[in-house]
């Protein structure tokens, strides 16, 4: 039955035409649209394009993330924008997931013609942007990344307002052996771009403070059970911890050094988790996150300008006050809105040099990048007392004394 | 060397104590998977679903986890069934290509739920119980919360064990499972049956998920590594075993603490699979299985 | 018939190796990229999971083997990029050889669970060795040195679609085929005439492993750098698989309409419905599974063949 086989073909037609019309739909998606060349007008909004994790196991962070933005986009729009249009944020979610990220961002460079390029939330989805941005020859100003690698590729094109995995751990480092100076430490670090990249710091800054390491134990993120590996940190009882950690894991973490009652004489972190506005409250580690130290990048009661009017901006909209991360994404807008209005127009090349010689005050201090793209920022070694995160070190901003040592689990009230 | 005999010890206590939790999910799909022959990837999302309600019942009326998980379960339990008779029926004599697709659908609508409803937000709940400890000698510590849920777990599953074995809606399930068709001949409403397997199945990961949650946290993902440790268990026990799932559930907690502990954890997913993978080609019956596959 | 058939299919390709010269803007390009290799991806998964109908949902094993293997193959080693592609085949095929005479053992289900197993191990310890870089992840050699690669990468995806569809239309006209048809209906029956089904489905997996990893060294190439979780991912493993069964495990044009659907249809989702996106996609799958259970080409196929018979 020859008719029979050569109609099976008609339906099939009809439907790939279907299907056809569904890709050019999607192709088109909500943007602009259409056709050729980049950098074509976006009528009249200057379109800034951002990558952070609204779902997945970081979402917390993206939270605070797209906060700042808005918090940011809303005051820069309220003075009148910037070359006379308004800003226009674009967030993509990367669901914290490398590839997510890239395809966000490339979406952003060529659907949206996005003036620059701000995120991604992790050291993972950053690393994996970079190469896109470098690519297409779009700057992209990175707010949270601590890993280092970030800004080693040696890509003109990134910026990075952040301190790193090195800072961190050598600011710990320092804030340790001014304060008593132990002799062993244990590294406990999420076996991600970002969890290796503090754990390896720590490694290289401890013997240079003193210290040797006796553990460096890597942990796979999401498991409900870290006991056995505390208990291997335990065996070698270290003098100090230092955790790089985000902020699911970081609870998880902290309830379970309480209950093998491992009892260094310092708990120290490398941020992130550890200094999410969650981590002390009861949604977070509560009363575990206590004398705790970790390295922050912010805190509300920053000394410089803007600090109390973005934390209580941020407190309107969220009801709670916010960490660092927040802040780095405000200022990540700010920063490359003012570079936008220097460079004069939204071409990338422009921004980029203008990028190069920023020199911004912001509420997240002086912001100006060196030739690999790193702003210098000061890192600061919090405690929790109380619940709060107080700044102990270095001392000409400390506004509280260091609790040492850590009280054992056994004698806390 | 005694502190190494301690810490080994330690290690077990609590690996035994998170496998009785995986044990419940273990047994859930081995339910699901027995009698059905149902591959649920559903599953996580389940349990995901469940530990959302045990939250909110925690949050907003202050109901305890402890109590909150059975009514949790009882919710999953009506959410299973209807699944089932809604979705599941229909698809029962599809290829297992089309139900393992109609499980991953599920999973998504559950998870894109859970996201619009909830955000992709995490949450976490803090019971005075999940901070007490239990101090057994000097060197041992447990947490006073898992060992309740351990309580619980070891209750819960042999009651189920006993339920599928002994109750007549038990024998019900069984013939089914041996042979779907003889089973409707004498008398087997076995749609009906198969519904009620089915939410009992999602119930009992239900449990887990509300006993899971003040030693865990939540957001609508957080199932998804579940899923491959539910068909790890599974496997594990012998396709389709109740009892044989929870002793894998135990055994994969033990596994995973003491690689933890001898190795690094970072390597303890590495093992289960690999452990699986072992069990699968040496031994496809299971490790505690007697069927044949 | 079947020149006509072999006709109109080089055709198609023909016209698709033409979009580039209409659609010029990256992004676009980026999105039929995708397209067309989870079309190939796709056509090499139906070769196991619809013409021998084996299961496997752990093809991310093989994605995850050409993504990694290129890099590892070039940069740490310093052989040359298409010598390199070569080594990429081999490894896949070496590790399909591995992975099926263990996987093989088994049946149904349990087979579908060993090829996940598989897949994550690898996986973790790609995020746990020093080799591949751990989860730092490793920078992919350009495979298009161009200033518009988007545009080659596109090209190149399209001819392994068409390479992938050539060998199983070949495939499913030679013995072979019929052999593979023969143990996807019954095993027992097929080993009484005189087939081997374990080393059957063996070959199956072996060609099929081939077109998956050479679509991941393409796409770890397009995406310059990548990681554990961007190639190794159990989503990885269920796309293909869904795209086939969608457009219909075991038809020919199946999991091209597959694609076409499912790669569209997320990237419209998240853009309509965001946050909701896997929500409206559970949807669409649960809908398709229970009013096109042959999946789209199908279920059309067999509606189309009820009409004409009456």
């Amino acid at each position: 039955m020859p008719h029979v086989i050569r109609l099976r073909w008609l339906p099939q037609a009809v439907l790939l035409i279907t299907l056809s019309a569904l890709t050019a739909a999607a192709c088109k998606g909500n943007g602009s649209g259409g056709g050729g060349g980049k950098q074509e007008a976006s009528g009249n909004t200057v379109r800034i394009g951002v990558i952070t994790s609204l779902t997945g196991a970081q979402a917390a962070f993206g939270k605070a993330h797209k906060l700042g933005y808005e918090i940011a986009a809303a005051e820069i729009n309220a003075k009148g924008g910037v070359l006379g249009k308004q800003i226009e944020v674009i967030v993509y979610d990367d669901q914290g997931k490398p590839d997510q990220a890239v395809q966000g961002a490339s979406k952003l460079i060529d659907q949206d013609h996005v003036a620059i390029l701000l995120g991604a939330y992790s050291s993972e989805t950053t690393r994996a942007v970079i190469p896109a941005a470098t690519q297409k020859s779009i700057p992209l100003l990175m707010p949270t990344a601590t890993a280092d690698n970030v800004v080693e590729t040696g890509s003109p094109w990134v910026f990075r307002i952040c301190a790193g995995a090195k800072a961190y751990a050598t600011a710990m480092a320092d804030f340790l052996k001014n304060n008593g100076a132990p002799k062993t430490v244990a590294i406990i670090y999420e076996n991600t771009n970002f969890g290796q990249a503090n754990g390896k710091a720590m490694e290289v800054a401890a013997p240079a403070a003193g210290m040797t390491v006796v553990a460096n134990e890597a942990y796979q993120a999401s498991s409900p059970d870290y006991k056995a590996l505390l208990q291997r940190v335990k065996d070698k009882d270290p003098e100090a911890i230092y955790y790089a950690s985000y902020l699911l894991d970081a609870t998880t973490l902290m309830k379970q050094t309480a209950q093998l009652d491992l009892n260094p004489k310092y708990l120290t972190a490398a941020g992130t988790g550890f200094s999410a506005a969650e981590f002390p409250t009861e949604k977070g580690a509560g009363k575990f996150a206590e004398y705790t130290f970790s390295v922050s990048q912010w805190l509300p009661s920053a000394k410089w300008e803007g600090s109390k009017a973005f934390d209580d901006a941020y407190f309107k909209a969220s009801g709670s006050h916010p960490a660092y991360h927040g802040m780095q994404a405000y200022a990540a807008l700010v920063v490359a809105v003012d570079a936008i209005k220097n460079a004069g127009s939204d071409d990338h090349q422009k921004i980029a040099d203008a990028m190069r010689k920023e020199h911004l005050d912001t509420p997240f201090g002086p912001i100006a990048f060196d030739a690999k793209g790193q702003n210098a920022h000061p890192v600061l070694v919090t405690q929790v007392q109380d619940g709060q995160f107080k700044v102990v070190w270095p001392l000409d901003q400390a506004e509280a004394k260091p609790i040492l040592p850590t009280p054992k689990w056994s004698e806390r009230k | 060397m005694a502190t190494l005999f301690w810490s080994a010890l330690q290690a077990v206590l609590d690996g035994v104590l998170t496998g009785s939790l995986y044990s419940l999910i273990g047994m859930g799909m081995a339910l699901i998977f027995g009698v059905m022959r149902i591959v649920n990837f559903a599953h996580g999302a389940f349990m995901m679903l469940s530990m959302y309600v045990t939250y909110l019942l925690f949050d907003r009326l202050g109901v305890t986890p402890y109590l909150g998980f059975l009514a949790a379960a009882a919710t999953m339990f009506v959410v299973g069934f209807a699944t089932y008779h809604g979705l599941l029926r229909w698809v029962s004599e599809r290829s297992e290509f089309m139900i393992i697709l109609i499980t991953l659908g599920i999973a998504q609508i559950f998870i894109g739920g859970a996201q619009l409803t909830f955000s992709g937000d995490f949450h976490k709940i803090n019971t005075p119980l999940s901070s007490q400890l239990v101090h057994l000698g000097r060197h041992v510590t447990l947490n006073g919360g898992d060992v309740l849920s351990f309580a619980i777990s070891i209750a819960l599953a042999v009651g189920m064990f006993l339920f599928v074995m002994k109750s007549r809606f038990g024998r019900a399930l069984r013939a089914i499972a041996q042979n779907r068709y003889a089973a409707s001949l004498i008398g087997i409403n076995v749609q009906r049956t198969q519904a009620v397997a089915f939410g009992l199945g999602v119930a009992a990961v239900g449990l887990a998920g509300g006993l899971f949650l003040p030693a865990f946290y939540l957001y609508p993902e957080v199932g998804g590594g579940f899923n491959l440790k539910s068909f790890v268990m599974v496997v594990l026990g012998g396709m389709g075993s109740i009892e044989g799932a929870a002793i894998a559930g135990l055994v994969l907690g033990v596994v995973e603490s003491l690689t933890s502990l001898y190795w690094g954890n970072q390597w303890a997913l590495v093992v289960d699979f690999v452990i699986f993978l072992l069990v699968l080609s040496l031994r496809p019956a299971g490790l505690f299985g007697s069927q044949r596959v | 018939m079947t020149r006509r058939r072999a006709v109109l299919a080089a055709a198609g390709f023909g016209l698709c190796l033409l979009v580039p010269l209409v659609v010029q803007q990256d992004y676009q390009l980026n999105v039929l990229f995708r397209l067309a290799l989870f079309a190939a991806v796709g056509l090499a998964w139906n070769l196991v999971g619809g013409y021998a109908g084996q299961l496997s949902l752990g093809h991310a094993a093989f994605f995850g083997i050409g993504a990694y293997a290129l890099p590892l193959y070039h940069d740490k080693l310093g052989i040359p990029i298409v010598l390199a592609l070569v080594l990429v085949i081999v490894t896949a095929v070496a590790a399909a050889y591995v992975i099926g005479r263990v996987s093989f053992r088994l049946r149904g289900p349990y087979f579908a669970l060993a090829t996940i197993a598989f897949a994550e191990v690898l996986r973790l310890s790609a995020k746990n060795l020093d080799v591949t870089g751990g989860d730092v992840g490793l920078q992919v050699p350009a495979l298009f040195g161009s200033t518009s690669p988007t545009r080659w990468f596109y090209l190149a995806a399209v001819l392994l679609t068409a390479a992938a569809f050539a060998t199983t239309a070949l495939i499913m006209r030679s013995r072979f085929g019929y052999e593979l048809q023969a143990v996807r209906e019954d095993e027992d029956t097929a080993r009484a005439c005189g087939i081997d089904p374990a080393r059957t489905k063996l070959h199956a997996l072996m060609i099929s492993a081939a077109f998956t990893a050479l679509g991941g060294a393409l796409y770890a190439s397009q995406y310059f750098f990548i990681v554990p979780d961007s190639v190794l991912a159990i989503d990885l493993s269920e796309k293909p698989a869904i795209a086939a069964m969608l457009g219909g495990a075991g038809t020919l044009t199946g999991p091209i309409v597959g694609a076409i659907l499912i790669e569209p249809a997320l990237e419209l989702f998240k853009t309509v419905f965001q946050e909701g996106y896997q929500l409206i996609f559970g949807v669409l799958l649960v809908l398709i599974v229970l009013f096109l259970p042959e999946g789209i080409v199908g279920s059309i196929a067999s509606w189309w063949r009820r009409k004409h018979a009456s």
